[in-house]
């Protein structure tokens, strides 16, 4: 007990206190000149100082003295072991040696006396997992613990321990996110793991390739290569699509953790969705083979599509198919009119002329690839080529090509293409009476198949595609053909006989049309005639043009893939556009949706409304990396896309990085610890340094002291038994 | 094209005799003035077309006026005369900016070569209501019009009123196209096969000169400005050049 420790909290003012004691001594005095008078003079001053004591005691009473008692007491600091569970934790610490996980336990567990049992005897330890997020766990844990597939984040970590842990002690290989912020975080005392100098891989850091490319233009893919342990190697990047080699380059690895820049070009030929990689050879010695190869997606579009048309003479159906064809600007147009036959006569000199020579050889040779859509117009080949060209034509259209033939007189009967090749790719035959009827006057409309085609389908009130085909003038002259089993007639006549004017096939990869008319120009000047809007025949031809040649602009479905790559477990959302046509009979009115796993698997997946009319958000959740394959059934058509999930071990770098550890030890005020000795008289001094203290106080007021109620009560008592005795009672 | 270049050149006339004939003049009845100067002038056109060229035509013009419902499927529409002419009516010059405007050629001449007066006058006043915003102008010597089939480098005709030719140009279109020359005069052959008019003051150089600005002009209107593709350019440049 401190004296210093007896304070007073007067109930009453000190003054009337005072006041009270004095009128209670006086008090006493009179009660004692009174007693005297009937005792002993020491009796009656024995009743009056007991009759004081009581007073008096009274008054310290109302004085409220009380004690205070001080009590210091020690707390021992909490003390968070975070072990990093990084898939890099999983390496050799040093070569052929155990995993750097393994090392962290042995500094922890290892020897006579382990580091984490002095830990536990001075300070309430806890640990955490530091893997994909925060766990805790019990100690006995500790030697269960595995490395993950995740990288941790050592931010969201130290703001977590943050407030309940006094100081943390990280064991880490450094491969863990780490971005610095300021305050928050408690002390860290970091134990690096791993050695960066006998560590030995190399790996593709990083690839930037655009998303879209143009067909037949070149592309660069960029990537950064990273190499450590192979400080000025050559190593080659190569690029595949599948096990196709695309381009191959050398770069040379650079000293240090620097990254060596490598620009890697191509010419995409073929339109299309690919998966394509970048691989570096895997080198003697790499700790790791899965991060030397690098996949990426690249859509190849075609940036113009490139029609080649080759039109039998001059004619009002080429100056106008040529004006729907310049009037889209999507369109590259290259256009040869046979000006003059072997049968024209010139009588003028080469200098006054303005024909060029027609270039069969090299289109119908080397160049013809190179277009997307070839169109015959009316054209007759053999004046100017061989029947083998026509082969070209064919195997240009089976690899992929499209070819349309627009009629006129110079067609299959006369034009003499029956048992040519190009007869056989055609969705349509000459039926052998006639090769062209004129003057005729033939009303078209469209066939059920041409009602809801996208050629053909322009409104989707059945009244107004009726009534729009009605309006269009009569054909004066057309090719009486009959389609093929093979061909879809789009447009056919009206009234007598059901003629096909407009029809499509296909042929290998390519497909091909039938325009039976070289009329069509009058579809637009009939509407320009009759005042009315005369856009039908430029979206037929722009149409035409678009389907033959695949565009996907076109498609009645178009799935919109999102530009961020997915990763594994979370969900991939993609936009789908599922066409305007009216429905056919039997088929169902909501697209569907099926998505397949890289092992060809149907997963789960779900479409759902989107916010516009015939727009629908389709996703799935991926369960492993590799290409997805998307595909949408729609009333109008199907589409199918691509989704790469790349596979994590891709973009590991497994490289310990105890410079982000002395990063990660100095921004929180911590330090980096290399061996138990060091580990121990650091955490002893942080410790020390965060030792928590505090002073317990206790109140004991002395009115609430029993004793002190009963020595009032015994001054109370002995004085009235006093009295009772000497009787004055 | 070169069809004069290559084996294939000596091959007999092959079966495109029977094709259907693609164009036709069109010529424009209208009220007033005299408005078919040169009666014959279509057959021997004709012949000279399908003689250089594998355009196929038909022999015979089809007459007809503006208001007509099938003007708008005509090919080519053909419009000459001597003296001023009525006016065309509102509705006239309605279809014809419509039919001008959105597809439709028109070879107009002035057979009297009367700068200013008669059907010159007459014409210009009519063009300049329809066409207010794109007045009738001389056609530069790299139009296609020049270059469609022949280089030419001057326009002839029964006169040798102007050495080019004048047209309404509307973006990459040239639907008129305007001759004082009287080409059809230089045309004209009658019913024996001999030249109705005399050519002045070139003779006969200057009618072939007006068969060749007739060849350009007619395949000028079935192909567009197809001259002007990029793959042409170096071809006529050497020519004009040589």
């Amino acid at each position: 007990m401190n004296p210093g420790q007896l304070s007073f909290a007067p109930i009453l003012p000190l003054w009337l206190n005072l006041l009270l004691f004095a009128a209670g001594a006086g008090a006493c005095v009179f009660q004692f000149r009174r007693l005297q008078r009937r005792l002993f003079w020491r009796k009656a001053l024995l009743i009056s100082l007991l009759r004081l004591g009581a007073f008096a005691l009274l008054a310290v009473v109302a004085l409220n003295p009380f004690w205070t008692e001080r009590k210091e007491i020690k707390i021992a600091p909490a003390l968070a072991i975070l072990l990093d569970a990084s898939p890099s934790m999983g390496l050799p610490g040093h070569p052929g040696k155990s995993t750097r996980l393994e090392e962290a336990k042995e500094a922890l567990l290892g020897g006579p006396d382990p580091v984490l049992k002095i830990l536990e005897e001075k300070y309430e330890v806890r640990f955490f997992e530091l893997g994909e997020s925060l766990k805790g766990f019990s100690s006995g844990d500790l030697s269960q613990l595995k490395a993950g597939t995740q990288r941790g984040d050592l931010n969201e970590a130290l703001e977590a321990l943050a407030g309940k842990n006094q100081f943390a002690l990280l064991l880490s290989d450094g491969s863990s996110k780490w971005g610095e912020k300021k305050g928050g975080a408690p002390p860290v005392l970091v134990y690096p793991l791993g050695s960066r100098d006998e560590y030995r891989d190399v790996l593709i850091k990083s690839v930037k390739a655009p998303p879209v490319a143009f067909r037949g233009k070149e592309v660069v893919v960029d990537a950064a290569v990273k190499g450590y342990g192979y400080d000025g190697l050559q190593v080659p990047v190569i690029l595949k699509s599948g096990e196709k080699l695309l381009a191959t380059k050398s770069v040379r690895l650079q000293s240090g953790s620097g990254e060596a820049a490598v620009g890697i070009s191509f010419i995409p030929d073929e339109i299309g969705s690919y998966t394509l990689s970048l691989t570096v050879p895997p080198q003697v010695g790499e700790t790791l083979a899965g991060n030397n190869r690098r996949d990426f997606s690249l859509k190849v579009v075609r940036d113009k599509i490139r029609v080649l048309m080759v039109s039998g003479s001059p004619s009002m159906n080429y100056r106008f198919l040529r004006a729907a064809l310049k009037n889209d600007p999507a369109i590259d147009l290259l256009s040869f009119v046979i000006l003059r036959t072997p049968a024209n006569i010139l009588n003028v000199p080469v200098q006054e002329q303005s024909l060029i020579p027609f270039p069969v050889e090299t289109l119908f040779t080397k160049d013809l690839k190179n277009f997307d859509l070839l169109i015959f117009d009316n054209f007759l080949y053999h004046p100017f080529f061989r029947a083998q060209y026509l082969g070209n034509v064919r195997d240009f259209v089976r690899e992929g090509g499209a070819f349309a033939f627009v009629g006129g007189a110079g067609f299959l009967g006369e034009g003499g293409y029956g048992g040519t090749p190009l007869e056989e790719i055609l969705p349509t035959r000459w039926i052998g009476r006639e090769s062209y009827r004129r003057p005729a006057s033939l009303t078209v409309r469209p066939s059920r198949a041409g009602a809801s085609h996208p050629i053909t389908f322009f409104s989707a009130d059945e009244a107004a595609q009726k009534n729009l085909w009605q309006e269009m003038p009569p054909l004066s002259g057309f090719n009486p053909l009959e389609s093929k089993n093979t061909g879809t007639v789009l447009l056919e006549g009206a009234e007598g006989g059901f003629w096909p004017i407009l029809t499509i096939g296909a042929h290998g990869k390519g497909r091909t049309l039938v325009l039976a008319t070289d009329d069509s120009w009058k579809w637009y000047m009939g509407m320009v005639a009759r005042e009315k809007d005369h856009s039908a025949y430029l979206r037929l031809v722009e149409r035409m043009v678009r389907w033959l040649t695949k565009d996907p602009g076109l498609d009645a479905v178009q799935i919109a893939l999102p530009e961020t790559r997915g990763t594994v477990g979370e969900e991939v959302e993609f936009r789908v556009k599922a066409g305007t046509g009216a429905p056919r009979a039997g088929q169902k009115e909501a697209p569907s949706l099926s998505v397949f796993n890289p092992a060809g698997l149907k997963i789960a997946s779900q479409l759902r409304p989107g916010g516009q009319t015939d727009e629908h958000l389709g996703a799935f959740v991926p369960d492993r990396s590799g290409t997805y394959r998307v595909r949408v059934e729609g009333r109008q058509g199907a589409a199918e896309e691509t989704v790469l999930i790349p596979d994590p071990a891709e973009e590991f770098d497994g490289a310990p990085d105890h410079a982000r550890l002395k990063e990660v030890a100095s921004a929180s005020g911590g330090k980096l610890v290399f061996n138990r000795d060091e580990l121990l008289r650091e955490i002893e001094d942080l410790g020390k340094r965060k030792e928590t203290r505090f002073v317990e106080e206790k109140v004991r007021p002395f009115w609430a002291n029993p004793y002190f109620l009963a020595t009032v009560l015994a001054f109370l008592t002995m004085e009235w038994y006093l009295r009772r005795r000497w009787g004055l009672i | 094209m070169k069809a004069a270049a290559g084996s294939w050149l000596l091959r007999p006339v092959l079966s495109w005799a029977k094709a259907v004939p693609q164009f036709f003049f069109a010529q424009i009845q209208y009220r007033g003035g005299e408005w078919d100067p040169n009666p014959r002038f279509v057959k021997p056109m004709v012949e000279e077309l399908e003689l250089r060229t594998s355009i196929k035509a038909f022999p015979e013009r089809r007459v007809t006026t503006i208001g007509d419902p099938d003007i708008f499927y005509y090919p080519f529409l053909y419009l000459s005369g001597k003296y001023e002419f009525d006016p065309f009516s509102a509705e006239e010059q309605q279809i014809l900016r419509r039919l001008l405007t959105l597809g439709g050629f028109l070879l107009a001449e002035d057979a009297m070569g009367a700068k200013g007066f008669g059907f010159d006058r007459a014409f210009r006043r009519e063009m300049e209501k329809i066409f207010p915003n794109h007045p009738l102008r001389r056609l530069p010597q790299d139009h296609s019009v020049y270059q469609s089939f022949y280089l030419l480098d001057a326009i002839g005709g029964r006169q040798r009123v102007n050495p080019y030719l004048e047209g309404v140009v509307i973006d990459n279109w040239t639907p008129v196209v305007y001759c004082q020359n009287d080409l059809a005069g230089a045309w004209a052959k009658d019913q024996f096969g001999k030249w109705v008019n005399e050519c002045a003051p070139g003779g006969e150089i200057q009618r072939i000169a007006a068969f060749k600005a007739g060849v350009n002009i007619i395949v000028y209107s079935l192909t567009s400005d197809y001259k002007k593709d990029v793959i042409h350019h170096p071809f006529i440049k050497r020519r004009q050049n040589l």
